[in-house]
């Protein structure tokens, strides 16, 4: 890859999108880590080959940051030598990538066919209704967001959901209301400790 | 996972000699795992702990790690070992663990079972009668463990290894007749000899179409170029599918030894295998497997000293149902929008970056190195006139035991449900069965003593497709069924083509018009014309066969579509425009949250009283059902 150009450099720092993006709503700068950036470098360093490795990337970059943002999908388009509108239209065609931040607790509730045949519309319902978010949201405290998903495989569990990695199954309203309970309790916990280590100074040098 | 070789007594790379000498230290105490023998006292016990997807959603791992614990407590360490097979199927009964070679299998564990399992049964040597795997005949006959139906009728080749050995590890599978397939390959067999096995054996591609394998085989062999890949789809998207996971998790090298054998006979040195996103833990057991054969010599340059190079890598989808269509898979491959185009070429001349390709799904890769092995006669034999073998199905829905099942073809639906599915959990009658996914069909229940095979399933309207069966019982809406995966096709159409991206698009409308209270008759006829010109005139499997849901409710339970327009009643009670609530005296409990959800103000009464539903203001939007927590308001 040549010099980074002036372009190039200001994105990396500012996250402002001077070209195809420039009408979207542009995100804060600071929500991307600037390690995002040289993630994308040394993965296409360590990847020689062609388009194929756009997936890939892709996957790579949201494992990473948990969604892709269009400055991000921008500078993945650059260091392709692709245009942004192709890599755009990968992000919008596939399901699994989204352009939009998740929740801390990534609720995907299953929809294929075992549990639509056990209730799963049910339980969407319940998790509508308890969050007060709709499928695609995210919660105001970024704690929660809602996703549906056709079927995650875990039929004989019906009906199923993923929170992050983890599949809970043979769900009910009830159930769903006490899984949210806990995770709220969870994340409060969690913050706790983690205001407690910063108190006490303690964190590793 | 634990393998049963330390990491340094594997040589680096292996040969035949090393291949031999694994198989036959290890086969022997393998061969105990499918045995059943008890009132003996074993020198040696082994606990094989389900860790398929399933059962590690419901702590399998904890539950492994308890026994180890348990059985290390017990100083039973040197007599017993755990270990993590893959998926043994009855997905239902998990966290799930067999003793061998007493041949027990222990449902739904828990620490506390386990302490039980551990003093009682390997310890004590008596087998927990309450705990252990039971089931009762309708004739009142109490069967144990392997003689329950789920397992006594199933015959297991794609799923040979699938909950008997480690998937982690490579001398299990060596030991479990692996690579032998592959070195008769290399050295004893001319490629036309494979083909011609192939062929003889009357494999059928599993992933839906049903094309004779051996055939496809030969046109990717026969095609001109130097360049050629080998690809196995694994973007199993049908919902309700889920045997190509089960395999890819229990035993994913017999399909990396299934592909290295393809690339030998048809001269490719590359392969792909294009897994979803959705299947992590199948993408980890995979490059475990992928690394473990390299590391092996098993995959890369001159394999067994063969001279046969080959190498596979593992493509992630991300999400779209479009991309099991195998022109759509190799564009995302490529990196672009997974969108299909139209056939001729086939991938057999023109895929992968326009070279010819040789694409099979995970369920027919599977079946490769037993036919070679035991030969083309011997798969031939299984099976019926037309479709051989057998075929795994995922069996989910209203069953009682659900799970992945594999059964000779031509067994009856009724066997498959009555039988092995163990009938219908809820206790209300067999309605139907959903096979082959949003490109299927229903098979009613009238029907359920057809033999399952590719043609007789046509005939009825359904398609074999990739194996997932969902069975429903009297509580499910056959025209919401149909509405469900219409929906599903309308989300997942690419957009390509107007006659699938437009055209279900006006059938989804039609049906939700109907569900919702508001279908005429003739809308019936416009579903059925609509469906025949998608099905004629679409680019893609996805779109041709995206109105066979529609069509075949229509064609099984006309009935039911006429009772919503006409009646404008849902006969199972599940649309909610068209039912009536009510709030049931004995289990309302006062609460008031279906007053507060009703957004018309329907539903009175005072905290802590029985509450009632005002017909007149009722707008049956369904609100009350989801608030009440009691299961006091009801719909009929």
């Amino acid at each position: 890859m040549s010099e980074r150009t002036g372009v190039e450099e200001r994105q990396r720092t500012t996250g402002e999108l001077p070209g195809f993006f420039g009408t979207q709503e542009p995100l804060p700068a600071d929500e991307i880590r600037p390690e995002v950036w040289d993630l994308i470098d040394q993965w296409v360093a360590a990847h020689p080959g062609g388009r194929e490795r756009l997936i890939p990337l892709l996957h790579r970059v949201q494992e990473e940051i948990g969604y892709l943002p269009f400055p991000v999908q921008e500078y993945v388009a650059q260091q392709l030598a692709l245009s942004p509108i192709e890599v755009y239209g990968v992000v919008s065609f596939y399901h699994f990538f989204t352009t939009n931040p998740r929740g801390r607790y990534q609720l995907k509730v299953c929809m294929g066919t075992a549990c639509f045949v056990r209730q799963g519309q049910r339980v969407l319902e319940a998790i509508e209704s308890l969050l007060a978010i709709g499928i695609g949201d995210v919660t105001e405290d970024r704690l929660f967001s809602l996703e549906q998903v056709r079927c995650i495989g875990a039929c004989g569990l019906a009906p199923a959901m993923m929170v992050n990695d983890e599949v809970h199954g043979h769900l009910t309203a009830t159930e769903v209301r006490k899984l949210v309970r806990k995770l709220r309790a969870r994340a409060r916990r969690e913050s706790a400790a983690s205001a407690e280590e910063e108190a006490s100074g303690d964190e590793p040098a | 996972m634990a393998t049963n070789l330390p990491d340094s007594a594997i040589p680096n790379p292996l040969t035949r000699t090393d291949l031999a000498a694994i198989r036959s230290a290890l086969s022997t105490q393998l061969a105990t795992r499918l045995e059943s023998r008890r009132g003996e006292t074993p020198v040696r016990r082994e606990v094989l702990v389900c860790a398929g997807g399933a059962c590690v959603s419901c702590h399998a791992d904890s539950v492994a790690q308890a026994l180890r614990d348990e059985v290390a407590g017990a100083g039973l360490q040197d007599a017993v070992r755990v270990v993590e097979v893959g998926c043994m199927g009855l997905c239902d009964a998990g966290p799930l663990a067999l003793v061998v070679p007493d041949g027990v299998y222990y449902p739904m564990l828990d620490p506390e079972k386990v302490q039980r399992v551990v003093s009682e049964h390997l310890a004590g040597n008596t087998p927990v009668a309450d705990l252990e795997l039971a089931w009762e005949t309708p004739e009142g006959k109490l069967l144990h463990s392997r003689e329950v139906p789920f397992f006594a009728r199933q015959q297991k080749i794609a799923l040979r290894n699938c909950g008997v050995i480690d998937p982690a590890s490579l001398e299990e599978y060596v030991a479990a007749d692996g690579y032998r397939a592959l070195e008769k390959v290399l050295f004893d067999l001319e490629a036309t000899e494979v083909l011609d096995a192939l062929k003889r054996s009357g494999l059928r591609g599993r992933g839906g179409a049903g094309f004779p394998a051996g055939l496809k085989w030969q046109f990717v062999r026969e095609a001109a170029g130097d360049v050629k890949y080998v690809v196995c789809n694994a973007d199993e998207g049908d919902p309700g599918a889920f045997m190509d996971r089960s395999i890819l998790e229990g035993d994913p090298l017999s399909v990396i030894e299934a592909m290295t054998i393809a690339g030998r006979v048809i001269g490719s040195r590359q392969g792909y295998i294009y897994v979803r996103a959705e299947y992590p833990l199948a993408i980890e057991r995979l490059e475990g497997a992928i690394e473990n054969a390299w590391r092996c010599g098993l995959l890369g340059p001159d394999i067994l000293g063969s001279g046969h190079t080959f190498e596979v890598e593992i493509r992630i989808g991300a999400g779209a149902f479009v991309c099991g269509e195998e022109t759509a898979l190799m564009r995302s491959i490529e990196g672009q929008r997974g969108t299909p185009r139209p056939r001729p070429p086939f991938p057999a001349q023109c895929g992968l970056w326009n070279r010819p390709t040789l694409l099979n799904n995970v369920e027919t890769w599977a079946n490769v190195p037993p036919i070679l092995l035991r030969g083309a006669d011997w798969y031939a034999g299984i099976g019926t006139q037309r479709s051989k073998g057998t075929k795994v199905f995922a069996l989910a829905g209203a069953v009682r035991n659900t799970g992945l099942v594999e059964v000779p073809m031509g067994v009856s639906l009724a066997e498959v449900v009555e039988e092995i599915g163990g009938g219908m959990r809820s206790g209300l009658p067999f309605k139907a069965a959903q096979s082959g996914g949003p490109s299927g069909g229903c098979i009613p229940a009238s029907a359920a003593d057809t033999p399952i095979d590719y043609e007789s399933l046509q005939e009825l309207g359904a398609i074999m497709g990739s194996g997932g069966l969902i069975v429903m019982d009297s509580s499910t809406c056959m025209v919401e069924l149909a509405r469900f995966f219409l929906e599903f096709v309308v989300d997942e159409s690419c957009g390509k083509c107007p006659p699938c991206r437009i055209g279900t698009r006006v059938m989804l409308n039609t049906l939700e018009e109907i569900t919702a209270g508001r279908g005429r008759l003739e809308d019936l006829d416009l579903l059925e014309s609509m469906a025949a010109h998608i099905k004629g005139t679409a680019l893609c499997g996805l779109g041709q066969t995206g109105p066979n849901p529609v069509l075949s409710t229509l064609r099984h339970f006309r009935e039911e579509y006429e009772a919503h327009v006409v009646d404008r009643r849902c006969p199972a009670g599940q649309c909610k425009a068209l039912l009536t609530y009510s709030i049931s005296e004995e289990l309302c409990n006062g609460c008031g949250l279906c007053a507060k959800a009703c957004p018309s103000d329907a539903i009175s009464g005072t905290i802590k009283h029985v509450h009632s539903v005002n017909q007149e203001l009722c707008i049956h939007c369904g609100s009350c059902l989801t608030a009440c927590p009691t299961g006091a308001l009801v719909g009929h």
